[in-house]
């Protein structure tokens, strides 16, 4: 990495880092190392990347039908009280969800994080509004994760829900 | 990116922590496919910490949610506890739902970039080229240690007065066009004869 330039910030009232600020310029290992000449084709990355990510999607889909099972069983126990699990088990969904093109299923699952969130955020907890999300989950999965005009009515209705708790 | 252009990662170490092993697999075989020949994976941010103070990395990606050590709290201790120039390693945030308390940490914590799930390989391509040809400048203040979070630089708000020293009028803005050289300025000021 070359000596980086340093340059002080003038004193002024502008909103932002303030007074005493300083600005580097910096040229990283990673911009040297990729200015090198050789490497691959944007092409054979996307190939190459795609076919190795696709080997775990069989796991990664085990993986989210199990989540849904726990929050199914979550809710099953009660959905009435804040319960900071549910958060946990859709989220860690969603990481692996978003590797693949799991359509409304990732939407559905992103709609039930923010609800959560919301809802412990402002402490108005709503059971129901859990208890249809995981529903809307279950409905989704089972349909393979297709984009149908049933998953879109179901998003539909659950964006309504999370505006609800939003207001 | 045209699909022909070549991006070369064969030279670059790549550090990435993801606190889902089952995540963290599926990274690692996404930047494999980049022709990263040498990627270090770790499952939580402390051992990352352990690990960068014995050896630097060229980029870090991590998408950690662990309350002992969270990404936020990671990329706070890289940019200001560690000394130049590992402070300055580009760090690429994967995030699948961001909870409101973490937003504003997220713009203040120092990344790089944030990438929000679900992600493509081709998207996360994308950043860490853009992160390769980033700009920007290190900035170092009492509140924040980061990459200049302005990526665009539209000059210094309206009425307010910049405070960088090649900033300009905020009525003027940023240059559009190279700086005109001396010799042609002083030409258009030259009196000169007027053919009548």
């Amino acid at each position: 990495m070359t000596k980086p330039v340093t340059t002080t910030i003038s004193a002024g009232s502008a909103v932002g880092e303030g007074e005493g600020a300083t600005a580097v310029k910096v040229v990283s290992s990673l911009s040297k190392k990729m200015a090198e000449p050789g490497g691959l084709t944007v092409a054979d990355i996307e190939r190459r990347s795609k076919e190795r990510l696709l080997s775990h999607k069989a796991d990664a889909m085990r993986s989210v039908e199990a989540a849904v099972a726990e929050l199914e069983q979550r809710v099953g126990v009660g959905a009435d009280h804040p319960d900071e699990a549910f958060y946990l088990t859709a989220s860690k969904m969603l990481d692996v969800a978003g590797f693949f093109d799991t359509g409304p299923l990732y939407d559905a699952g992103y709609s039930l994080c923010e609800l959560l969130d919301v809802m412990q955020t402002s402490g108005q907890w709503n059971g129901d509004s859990v208890r249809v999300h995981v529903r809307a989950l279950r409905m989704i999965l089972n349909a393979g994760c297709e984009t149908t005009p049933q998953s879109a009515s179901l998003l539909s209705g659950l964006k309504a829900l999370l505006d609800h708790a939003r207001a | 990116m045209n699909k022909d252009d070549r991006v070369n990662l064969e030279h670059s170490s790549v550090l990435l922590i993801d606190d889902n092993q089952q995540a963290l697999d599926m990274l690692g075989s996404v930047v494999q496919g980049f022709g990263v020949r040498e990627q270090i994976k770790l499952t939580s941010a402390t051992a990352a910490v352990k690990l960068l103070r014995e050896r630097s990395v060229d980029l870090i990606i991590i998408d950690c949610a662990d309350p002992e050590m969270d990404s936020y709290a990671f990329t706070r201790w890289l940019r200001r506890e560690t000394p130049a120039p590992m402070k300055y390693t580009p760090v690429i945030m994967v995030t699948g739902h961001a909870s409101q308390s973490k937003v504003r940490e997220g713009r203040d914590c120092g990344v790089s970039f944030v990438v929000v799930k679900p992600i493509t390989p081709n998207v996360l391509l994308k950043r860490v080229v853009w992160l390769a040809m980033d700009g920007r400048e290190f900035i170092e203040c009492p509140t924040y240690v980061g990459p200049d979070r302005r990526v665009r630089n539209f000059g210094p708000p309206m009425g307010e007065k910049g405070r960088r020293a090649g900033d300009l009028s905020a009525h003027i803005g940023i240059a559009k066009e190279a700086n005109m050289e001396q010799a042609d300025i002083d030409a258009l000021l030259k009196p000169q004869k007027v053919q009548l």
